[in-house]
This record gives C-alpha cells, sequence and structure tokens, in this order.
C-alpha cells in the first residue's frame, strides 16, 4: 500500500512540475492550472488519482494541462512537453480505479490524533498551539496562563494589530470579528463618504472588502511566524490556516456552559444578565460565522479540533495543566511559576 | 456510459426544442418546399459533433475538427447542388462565405489581435466585489465598441486577476451571459443585429431605451452571479488559497494601451459598414450597394472598407506593440482557429434553416411581441442572429401595423421591436454557438486552465440562470 501511495506522489509530483515548464515555457503571466501551493497541489493530485469517483476531474485538469502546452510557440519545447504529457497520461489511464481498501480509517487524522500530541512536532518544527473560544469561558486567560506556563508567545489582537500596520488601515476601520476586545466587533458606523475614500479603500486592500484583506495578512504572518517561533495564538482561524500549509499545530476549543459564561461575562463586564446573554449570543453567531466563512468548517464541532475543553469543569489552572499534559510537557510547580 | 447517453437524450430533446426543423414541422408552406427539412440535418449534425465529441472524443476531436466541419459542410452542398444545381449551390455556398463569414472572421480576428497585445498589470485580486465591478463595466462597454471587442479587452485581464482561485467557471460563464451577448443590445454598435436594424430605418440612438431592460436583467444575474461567486470564493479560501496582497497599495498598470486607438479603429470600419450602403456613392442605378462581383456573388465596396481598415488596423497593433505583451498574455492562434473552423461549417450549414426561416417567418402566425421575444431568441440561441432579427423584423414590418416605428420594412410597433431586439441579442447567450464571442471566451479560458462547461452543461447554466430572467422579461415587458 506504501509503495503505490509513493507512485501515487511521484506521479503527482511530475504532473504538478510539467505545468510548472508548460507555464514557464509559455512566458504567460494569466495564471497556471495548479496554482495553490506546491504541497497542496500534489497532495490534491495524489487525493483524485486515489479515488476512482473523481477520476474524472483528474482526467479534465490534465486535459487543461495539455490545452496549454499545445499552445507553446517552440516547437521544440513543445514537442518535448507534449512527449512527457502523453507518457504522464498514459500512466495516469493505466492506474487501477481506486486504491482505496473499504475502511473507515482517515490516515491524515490518525497520523495527526497521537495520543501525545507533541510527537506531530519534528525537531525541526516550532510549538504552536491554536486556541479556539467562546466569549466568557475564560479561554483567553487559559491561553495566556499556558503561554506563561510553557515560557512561549501568546498572540491574540497583536497580529490583528500588525496586520493592520502592514495593510495601513486603522483599527477603528476594520472590525476584529475573533479578538478577545468583547466591544471591537461593533462597526464604526463610519461609511466611505466620498468616490475618494472609496478608491482607497479598494487600492489599501487591493478591491477586497477589508476583512478577507486582513484574513490573507493574518494567514501569511501566522505561518510566517509558525516558521520562527513558539507560540499559541487565540482564534483567527489559525488552526485551519496552518493546517492548509501543512503546519505542525495543535488546536484546541474551550468552552463552558452558556449560563456559567454568562455570569462570568456579568462579574467581568459589568453588565447585567440580560444584556450580558444577548451579547454572547451576538459574539457566538459573529464567531462561527466568521470561523465558517473562512474555514468551510462549523465553529466549535468537536470532530475540527484536537482537542475540546469545558473549562468549567476544570478552572482556568487545571485546564491549562491538563493541555500541558497533553502535548507532554511538565510544568513548573506552582511555587517556581 | 450512461451519462453519454443522457446527453445525447439531452440533445434531441434541445434541438427539438430550438432548431428549425423542429419549429416549420407543422408549417408546410411553399417557401418551405423548396429547401427540403432534411437539408437541416447537416447543421444539427456539425451542432452535436460540436457538442458531443469533445467529451467522448477529445483528442480526435482536437486533431480532427477541420475533417469534420469539412464532411458536415460537404453533406449540405452535395445533396443542394443535386436538388437545385451545382451553380446554385455554389452561389449559396460563395455567399455566405463572402458576405457572411468572411467579415464575421474578420472582424473577430482584428478584435482577438488588437487586444492580445493590451494586458494589465498589477495586484488587484479577483474577488465577488471586483469581478462584479469588472462585469457591469464590461456590459456597458459592450454597446460601446461591441460585444466582441468587449470580450477580447476583457477577457485576459479576468483571467489573470483570478489566477489565483481555482473555482472561477462561473465568473467566465456570466461573462459570456453580460459582456458578450446581453451588453450589446443599447447600440447598433453593441450588436450586429441592431446594426441591420438600424441600416433598415431604426433610428441609431432608439436601442437606448432597452436601457431599463438591460439593467433588469444585468441586476438580476449580477445576483444570482454574487452567491454563486461567493460560494466559490469561500471554499477557494477553505482550501487555503489566497492572492498575494503582501505589497500595500494596489497597483494597476494598462501595458499595451496604445491599442486602444487600434479598437477605436475597428468600431469605426464596424460603424462604416453599416452607414456606407445607404450612401449614394455606393449605390449603382438600381439602389443596389455597388462591389465586387464573383459567380453571381457580390462583396461590396463598404465591406471591403470595412475588412481594410480591420486588417490595417490589426497589422499597426501587432507591428507597434512589444512580443513581450503577447507572451504575457498567453496569445495564440488556437482560439481564433478553433472559432474560424467550427463557424465556417456552422455558416455554410446553417443556410437551410435561414431559408426556411425567410420562407416562413412570415407565415408562423407570430404576431405578439412576446412570441417575437422567444422566436427570434430560440432561434438566435443557435442560428446567427443577425439574420434571425431580419426574418422577424420584416415578419412585423408586413403585419400591417399602422403605428410604431416606421423602417424600411413597414411600421413595427415599439414593443415589438423591442421584443425582436432583446430576443436576437440577449438569447444568443443560451449556447456556445449563439455568438461569435461565446465560442472565443470559451477557447481562450481553456487555453488557460479554466475548466469550462461542456456544451451541454453550459446549456444547463443557461437554462438555469438565464431563462428564468428571460421569463421575467417576457411577463414584465412584452405582455
Amino acid at each position: 500500500m506504501e509503495a503505490t501511495r509513493e507512485k501515487v506522489m511521484e506521479l503527482a509530483t511530475r504532473i504538478y512540475e510539467l505545468d510548472g515548464e508548460v507555464y514557464r515555457c509559455l512566458g504567460s503571466s494569466l495564471g497556471r492550472v495548479y496554482t495553490g501551493s506546491r504541497t497542496d497541489c500534489i497532495e490534491g493530485l495524489a487525493r483524485l488519482m486515489c479515488s476512482g469517483r473523481t477520476a474524472y476531474l483528474l482526467r479534465s485538469e490534465l486535459a487543461l494541462v495539455g490545452n496549454m502546452a499545445r499552445t507553446i510557440p517552440d516547437k521544440d519545447d513543445c514537442a518535448r512537453v507534449m512527449d512527457t504529457y502523453n507518457a504522464l497520461l498514459r500512466e495516469v489511464q493505466s492506474l487501477p480505479e481506486s486504491f482505496g481498501t473499504v475502511d473507515i480509517q482517515d490516515k491524515e487524522r490518525i497520523r495527526l490524533n497521537q495520543v501525545n500530541l507533541r510527537e506531530r512536532f519534528s525537531e525541526n518544527d516550532h510549538l504552536v498551539i491554536c486556541i479556539g473560544r467562546s466569549q466568557g469561558c475564560a479561554g483567553t486567560d487559559i491561553g495566556f496562563a499556558l503561554a506563561d506556563a510553557l515560557k512561549i508567545n501568546f498572540y491574540d489582537t497583536e497580529i490583528f494589530n500588525s496586520v493592520l500596520k502592514r495593510l495601513q488601515a486603522e483599527q477603528d476601520q476594520v472590525p476584529d470579528s475573533t479578538g478577545s476586545d468583547v466591544f471591537s466587533f461593533q462597526p464604526s458606523g463610519k461609511k466611505h463618504s466620498s468616490l475618494r475614500q472609496w478608491l482607497q479603500t479598494v487600492d489599501r486592500y487591493h478591491g477586497l472588502p477589508k476583512e478577507d484583506a486582513v484574513f490573507f495578512n493574518q494567514s501569511d504572518l501566522i505561518c510566517q511566524m509558525a516558521k520562527k517561533e513558539d507560540f499559541i495564538v487565540m482564534g483567527r482561524c489559525a488552526d485551519m490556516i496552518l493546517a492548509n500549509n501543512r503546519i505542525p499545530h495543535i488546536s484546541v476549543f474551550i468552552t463552558a456552559p452558556f449560563e456559567l459564561r454568562v455570569q462570568r461575562m456579568m462579574e467581568t463586564h459589568g453588565l447585567d444578565h440580560r444584556h450580558a446573554a444577548r451579547l454572547l449570543k451576538k459574539l457566538d453567531r459573529r464567531r462561527g460565522r466568521y470561523y465558517r466563512f473562512y474555514t468551510g468548517l462549523e465553529w466549535g464541532s468537536p470532530i475540527n479540533y484536537d482537542l475540546c475543553l469545558n473549562s468549567a469543569s476544570y478552572g482556568i489552572e487545571k485546564s491549562v495543566e491538563l493541555i500541558a499534559r497533553m502535548i507532554n510537557r511538565q510544568l513548573p510547580p506552582p511555587e517556581q511559576k | 456510459m450512461k451519462t453519454r447517453l443522457s446527453l445525447l437524450a439531452g440533445v434531441v430533446t434541445a434541438f427539438a426544442c430550438f432548431t428549425p426543423v423542429a419549429a416549420f414541422t407543422g408549417s408546410s408552406n411553399t417557401g418551405a418546399q423548396s429547401v427540403p427539412l432534411w437539408l437541416c440535418i447537416p447543421f444539427a449534425g456539425l451542432l452535436l459533433s460540436i457538442a458531443v465529441l469533445p467529451l467522448v472524443k477529445p483528442d480526435w476531436w482536437d486533431k480532427n475538427k477541420a475533417k469534420a466541419v469539412i464532411f458536415w459542410s460537404l453533406l449540405f452542398v452535395i445533396p443542394f447542388a443535386v436538388t437545385n444545381g451545382v451553380g446554385q449551390a455554389a452561389t449559396v455556398t460563395l455567399n455566405c462565405i463572402l458576405d457572411d463569414y468572411l467579415s464575421f472572421i474578420i472582424l473577430l480576428f482584428g478584435l482577438f489581435c488588437v487586444s492580445g497585445n493590451i494586458t494589465l498589470e498589477g495586484d488587484l485580486v479577483g474577488a465577488p466585489r471586483v469581478n462584479i465591478a469588472l462585469l457591469v463595466l464590461g456590459t456597458l462597454l459592450s454597446s460601446c465598441i461591441g460585444t466582441t471587442g468587449a470580450s477580447m479587452l476583457m477577457v485576459r485581464p479576468i483571467i489573470k486577476i483570478n489566477s489565483w482561485r481555482k473555482r472561477k467557471c462561473q465568473t467566465m460563464i456570466f461573462f459570456i451571459f453580460l459582456i458578450s451577448n446581453i451588453g450589446g443590445c443599447l447600440t447598433p454598435i453593441g450588436d450586429p443585429p441592431l446594426l441591420m436594424g438600424f441600416m433598415r430605418g431604426v433610428p441609431f440612438f432608439w436601442s437606448l431605451r432597452l436601457f431599463p431592460i438591460l439593467i433588469f436583467n444585468m441586476v438580476l444575474l449580477l445576483f444570482i452571479y454574487y452567491w454563486i461567486e461567493r460560494r466559490a470564493y469561500q471554499k477557494d479560501i477553505a482550501e487555503g488559497r489566497k492572492p498575494d496582497i503582501s505589497r500595500p497599495g494596489t497597483r494597476v498598470k494598462i501595458c499595451g494601451s496604445h491599442n486602444i486607438i487600434f479598437l477605436v479603429m475597428i468600431v469605426g470600419a464596424v460603424i462604416l459598414s453599416g452607414t456606407l450602403p445607404g450612401l449614394s456613392a455606393f449605390q449603382d442605378a438600381s439602389g443596389a450597394v455597388r462591389g465586387l462581383h464573383f459567380i453571381g456573388v457580390s462583396l461590396g465596396y463598404p465591406s471591403l472598407i470595412e475588412i481594410a481598415i480591420i486588417l490595417l488596423a490589426a497589422w499597426l497593433s501587432f507591428s507597434t506593440t512589444p512580443t513581450e505583451i503577447r507572451t504575457k498574455n498567453h496569445f495564440t492562434w488556437s482560439a481564433i482557429e478553433e472559432v474560424a473552423t467550427l463557424f465556417i461549417g456552422i455558416f455554410i450549414t446553417m443556410q437551410p434553416a435561414l431559408m426556411l426561416l425567410k420562407a416562413s417567418g412570415s407565415q408562423l402566425g407570430l404576431t405578439e411581441p412576446s412570441q417575437m421575444f422567444w422566436a427570434a431568441g430560440a432561434l438566435s440561441s443557435f442560428l446567427d442572429n443577425t439574420p434571425t432579427y431580419l426574418v422577424f423584423l420584416t415578419t412585423a414590418g408586413a403585419l400591417g401595423f399602422t403605428g410604431g416605428m416606421v423602417t424600411s420594412v413597414g411600421t413595427v410597433p415599439t414593443q415589438m421591436l423591442t421584443a425582436i431586439s432583446c430576443g436576437s441579442v440577449f438569447m444568443g447567450a443560451n449556447t456556445y454557438i449563439g455568438n461569435a464571442p461565446n465560442f472565443m471566451v470559451k477557447s481562450i479560458s481553456d487555453e488557460n486552465g479554466i475548466r469550462m462547461p461542456s456544451f451541454f452543461r453550459y446549456m444547463l447554466w443557461s437554462l438555469t440562470c438565464l431563462i428564468p430572467v428571460f421569463l421575467l422579461d417576457m411577463l414584465l415587458f412584452f405582455m
């Protein structure tokens, strides 16, 4: 089975490289067939090859590469590339309908879901913990305490602010949908008052909605940071951003019963019960929408995280200990902290 | 295999609904008798080949489409020569090549060459809002420089800014709907049928009355597009695709912008081809347009002037633009070659269908604007929309109305003229072959890594997105 997987990966790599070669020979700037990251594209191709049901997609993608290859102006290059293309096509056609056995195992997930989560990181990888949380469950406090205990950096609104600086945008223009500040999500009410301002906005965000431009920049920043340092990041769909970029990480979701969260909100923000409950529902809805939009997944659904935690069952300190135990890190005794 | 069979069943149903063969089965009239119905089989066969062979035998089709075109063309020409005489067959074929196909392909060629020398550089990102803004711009531009001109000008920039995306065929489909077809309804420059109307006495700015209909269609279609595009955009982001926006600020630069002059030159040539035949200097004593004559077929001087100007513009564009721009634009001849090959066959084999239409158009019993809208539209989906428009305009003119637009073919009520114009222009979007730019956009997209739907899948898009909008058009504007 492993040999077949290797063969498929090798074939996928060659298809990806052929597409690159075709694009190089053309000198076009209109985009190639496989435009994502190399690893993503190769993985995607391998998945298509392994699934008999989607074999037609692979054939039509290969046909697109062929369409481009046929238009290479240099005849020698064209003939060379078409030879490679035809050879690849033959190999793809000779593949069996499906390599999969009728099993329920998701190998990717099994590989990730080791009991000791720390083992998923190689020596060269940095420890990155992504914490998603519902408002009022003390998730931010747990994240901060964990970062303190593990002696690693903690990022929440810092990432957002850094992105705004990069985009040369003002904070009140873009709401921070996943930040810890409960009142930051409320729009400032400012609208583009003139055509000039509207054009400035288009220019600043490359024609994208502000939130999307911020998200794309946050994605870049989180991936860059994950290659340089150990850290804990709160929200921002960091778990899926890192998963999409094949960067090892641990994803945790923390929540607590609604009524307890309301009580905590009332105490920490000095709100009455009605307002606190309404605010919590609003924030949960907003975070759910944000997560669903940028990841296509259900926010807070256990199947999307390595670990889901009811903070009310443990309290802040014990929650920190529990997460640390899961990643096989011995915390220093309380007096040394 | 099941899919293929269902595709075949689909095509039979589609042709039964739309082709003249079905449209005229109930009308055995004298005009139709001179052209037997079975002579339309090569046309249906060619359409079937275009629709089915790229799906079932893609490699064979890629290498042999010219042979298929020749086969179906001969299958019309030879029996036609047997039934009507060799001279008649030669005249019909030559007339269709010189009078219709030549100016059609030269215009397409000129616009293809000139627009291929204009490229957009920068980091504007293809996302729902930007795509909608560009589709609106292109739709409005279509009436100023023609649907073909706007399509050729806008297709590459839209492909380029969306190159980071995986799911982008919906953008190209709505591009075809709006820029390649519907947008051309406002002026005679927009789409050839309206130019024919202008030549028959419809005032130049009359079509501006279609603006509310255009806006209605554009808003509805863009609303549908937005939801489809937003879903696709979301899926792309969820898969981890992201554009490169690391540099602050948006840089947009148009390279080869001097080619806009040549584009204007081509648009001018099209306007000239519509206005010159009306001048006495270009008419002989009998009022016919002067020109060159070959075997009873004439190529008018206005057409020759148009061809000369377009070819000059293409040549100037090529000689004044650096090759690098064409390389960046992935400029190749394949798209125009494919369209030239397929459309010569379509033009030749659709002759019997057009003859039947001309002979029987007035006997179809169409008296209501809504009927004209659907009849002109359904036939424009598969046939050349210019003769279709003319047939229905002539039919409407002969109905004996006393109020409305006075044209050289008779008085046509305004609502009926609106219905014929909208049907002919809008419904060219129903199929890939309904209007020339449709196939060009498909070919250019195919060449640049966009998986465009097959002939039938595209029709499924038009059935689900366009037809409901056209039904609303009928209820609101033509009842």
